[in-house]
């Protein structure tokens, strides 16, 4: 894809410009979501056909300061801006700020400006200013930018078409009215700029200052490039940081009068209503008890609002594999479809619900301007343990599903922080967890109630996560003492005013949530169903056909029903299996853990999902498709060792197990999606074998401390 | 002379000069810059961090964030 063939618009403004509001209201629905080239920096992009015809190519770029970035996000922007072949590079800026906080917004335009980029600009959320009774004068300022000011307000889509017809305009003639910098270069900056523009062959003296300060890290420079400039930098005594000062310094004196001039407030307010709501949400006690609360809200929606759907999936692809089974031939790759990729794919789609549900919540908590609050809270405590604090919001989100939780990392950006957030989040107990605890703890626990009213068995629950929790925070320390950061861990955020959520917005993100996951992940669940299909279908040589020949006969010897034929079958069949072999051939290794080959086979299977040990013991036990807690619970009761009366489930079996279930990696879908945030096969690969050494460690003390 | 971590809660003063390292690039483009006005608004419920409001903006930063913001009273 190379520049010349579109139209490129590029939306540049400050993080909580209302820049992506913008973007929404001008794509619509025609917007898809992708990363760019070789970084997890999400790329939106959409069309925009303008009236003559020409269709436009818009990106919605990540959020910028300016063109000294500290993020790998800005980075990606400069890289693109100052790269005069970058297939992105922008024909048009549509700059989007908001006029409430005009004087740090300006900094970025008037640079973008200097990079001599035809631009728009856009003041955004007029509506805010003209609520509180102040004016706005546009003349100063259109002076001072030569640029096309417009002032809208996309939360009432307010001025729209005319932003609409002042892009159809540029687009007609793309120049500057004035051409004159906006800021004057120094004599270093002159000089060092003037010799890389001549090497390089730049039109624009800024864009060669730009990349003169960043040459270390700008991808599109070569190396001999890199050599060029930095040898003209130590000759020249170019110092980043001083120079960095005063440009910033420069360009605010140069527009902080322009600025007052521009929004004129007709009163003094004392306190605004951000200070008096933060007065209560960042206190020192009750904003973390808000913050509990609306988790607990959070956490309890996702149980709730997503059982329904998620119940609606699971049967309607029971339903459809069953009605398939009737209508299929009775062959190898009916059994395929039906339990192989039908499984495999309503393993993906069961997940959308919860994804949907945390993200429709977390965009409002983030669009509101709440979640910027909780990083402040509890950042410091997030920090002792190598994190940041929004890895607070991924924790507790794990609590439901681990999968939502690392794609919410996104927002952390500091790198390491976010890796040991990825790293850690599957250890909190998730949901799918919740059918193995309920079947193990009736083993390991009696039903008896301590002081009249607390439930063991509850305790026993609560003592489960509190387990996996400890978990999660302990790793943490391990990571954070083991990886290593090439980047310096900051706080210093923003805390925007506070905003009512835009629901356009709101629902274009769980959109492309959904879309993510179902893209990025859910090829490779299939995948692996697949393969587990196989596993569980297929045995070595005849063994299968044998196998359920002898089951025949032993069940017509003992003259069983129809069904407890086939579920004899089906428990022979999977004994005599790849992955009953397998489950044989760990039992050495999973022996002093105090499991059977049984366990085995439930614990390579639960690999597909946790839940799926429920219906694997099921399976085995060969009580059919029959999901009965209760009816798995009371033959793994009656199971015995071989040619003993030692019964299998002990105490310390079941708990054994427990443990192994806190901390096992048994999720292809949270590595398949570690995968797809880190975008290396190393960090899942890691994960799983750390949780596994973890479990089985744990597991392996339990079970010779009570056995 | 004092930094911006000296403050105590309710507390304005203005920036003077900015200690030149890692922070410095990310301080200058949230708007702390020399002659600005800060105000210390409270500390975070755990410590180590405050809440810093500035003429029409808020920022939360840690301490030893603060601690590269070097302040007087008046200007």
């Amino acid at each position: 894809m190379t520049k010349a063939d579109r139209f490129n618009i590029a939306l540049l403004g400050n993080p909580n410009s209302g820049k992506s509001s913008l973007f929404n209201f001008l794509t619509g629905l025609r917007q898809d979501v992708s990363n760019f080239p070789g970084v997890t920096v999400d790329k939106k992009s959409g069309r925009y056909t303008l009236h003559n015809g020409i269709e436009a190519h818009i990106i919605d770029f990540p959020g910028t300061y300016s063109v000294y970035p500290n993020s790998s996000e800005e980075k990606l922007v400069i890289n693109i801006l100052a790269d005069a072949d970058n297939p992105h590079r922008p024909d048009l800026v549509i700059y989007v700020a908001d006029i409430t906080q005009l004087e740090r917004h300006l900094l970025f335009a008037t640079q973008i400006v200097d990079m001599g980029y035809p631009m728009v600009f856009v003041l955004n959320m007029t509506d805010l200013v003209e609520k509180d009774g102040s004016s706005i004068y546009l003349n100063g300022m259109k002076q001072y930018l030569g640029v096309p000011i417009i002032c809208i307000s996309v939360r009432d889509e307010k001025n729209m078409e005319e932003l609409e017809s002042k892009i159809e305009d540029l687009v007609e003639k793309l120049d500057r009215l004035s051409a004159s910098p906006l800021y004057q270069l120094s004599d270093i900056e002159t000089f060092v700029a003037g010799r890389v523009q001549k090497y390089l062959g730049l039109e624009n003296i800024y864009t060669a200052k730009i990349i003169s300060h960043h040459y270390q890290w700008l991808e599109f420079l070569s190396q001999d490039q890199r050599k060029y400039i930095s040898d003209i930098i130590a000759r020249s005594g170019f110092n980043d940081l001083k120079l960095q000062v005063r440009e910033t310094m420069q360009r605010y004196d140069s527009y902080s009068e322009v600025v007052k001039k521009t929004v004129i407030s007709n009163k003094k307010t004392l306190k605004s209503r951000t200070d008096q709501i933060d007065e209560w949400i960042t206190h020192r006690f009750i904003g973390p008890l808000i913050f509990f609360v609306v988790m607990l809200f959070v956490f309890q929606s996702i149980y709730s609002w997503a059982t329904y759907p998620m119940d609606w999936i699971e049967t309607g692809f029971a339903t459809a594999g069953s009605k398939m089974n009737n209508f299929l031939p009775d062959v190898w790759w009916s059994d395929l479809i039906i339990n192989g990729l039908m499984a495999g794919m309503g393993g993906v789609l069961v997940f959308v619900p919860q994804i949907a549900v945390l993200f429709f919540l977390l965009s409002i908590l983030e669009e509101s301007g709440y979640m910027s609050r909780v990083v402040f809270m509890f950042d410091s405590i997030m920090q002792k343990f190598g994190m940041n604090g929004r890895s607070m919001v991924s924790l507790i989100s794990s609590g439901a599903c681990a999968i939502p939780a690392i794609m919410a990392t996104r927002t952390i950006s500091n790198p390491k922080e976010r890796l040991i957030t990825i790293l850690v989040s599957p250890l909190v107990s998730c949901s799918a967890r919740l059918p193995v605890y309920a079947v193990l703890i009736a083993f390991a626990v009696p039903d008896i109630k301590i002081f009249g009213i607390l439930n063991v068995q509850g305790l026993a629950f609560m003592g489960l996560y509190l387990l996996g929790i400890l978990g999660a925070l302990g790793s943490a320390l391990v990571f954070k003492k083991i990886l290593k950061s090439d980047s310096g861990s900051f706080l210093m955020i923003e805390l925007p005013d506070y905003k009512p959520p835009i629901w356009k917005n709101v629902l274009l993100s769980v959109k492309a949530k959904v879309i993510a996951f179902i893209a990025g992940a859910g090829k490779i669940i299939v995948f692996i169903s697949v393969i587990l299909w196989f596993l569980a279908s297929f045995g070595p040589g005849d063994a299968l056909k044998n196998a359920e020949m002898e089951a025949i006969q032993k069940s017509e010897a003992t003259g069983k029903s129809i069904e407890a034929q086939n579920n004899l079958i089906a428990s022979y069949k999977i004994e005599a299996s790849y992955i009953g072999h397998m489950g044989k051939w760990i039992e050495p290794a999973i022996a002093p853990l105090g499991f059977d080959w049984k366990i085995g086979i439930a614990l390579l299977t639960s690999f597909a999902a946790r839940e799926v040990f429920v219906g694997t013991m099921a399976t085995i036990y060969s009580i059919g498709n029959d999901n009965d807690e209760k009816t798995i619970r009371e033959k793994m009761a009656a199971e015995v060792r071989p040619g003993t009366d030692i019964k299998v489930y002990t105490t310390a079996t079941s708990f054994s197990l427990l443990v192994f279930y806190v901390f096992a990696m048994q999720c292809m879908s949270t590595l398949a999606i570690v995968k797809r945030e880190t975008n290396t096969w190393k960090w899942p690969i890691v994960q799983f074998l750390f949780m596994s050494v973890l479990a089985y460690f744990s597991s392996l003390m339990v079970y010779q401390l009570m056995g | 002379m004092p930094t911006l971590a000296s403050l105590k809660p309710g507390e304005s003063a203005f920036v003077t000069l900015l200690d030149e390292g890692s922070y410095t690039c990310k301080l200058l483009n949230l708007g702390i810059l020399p002659k600005a006005k800060v105000t210390m608004v409270r500390k975070s419920p755990f410590g180590g961090a405050f809440y810093i409001k500035l003429e029409r903006h808020q920022l939360a930063m840690r301490t030893e964030e603060a601690e590269t913001i070097y302040i007087e009273q008046e200007l």
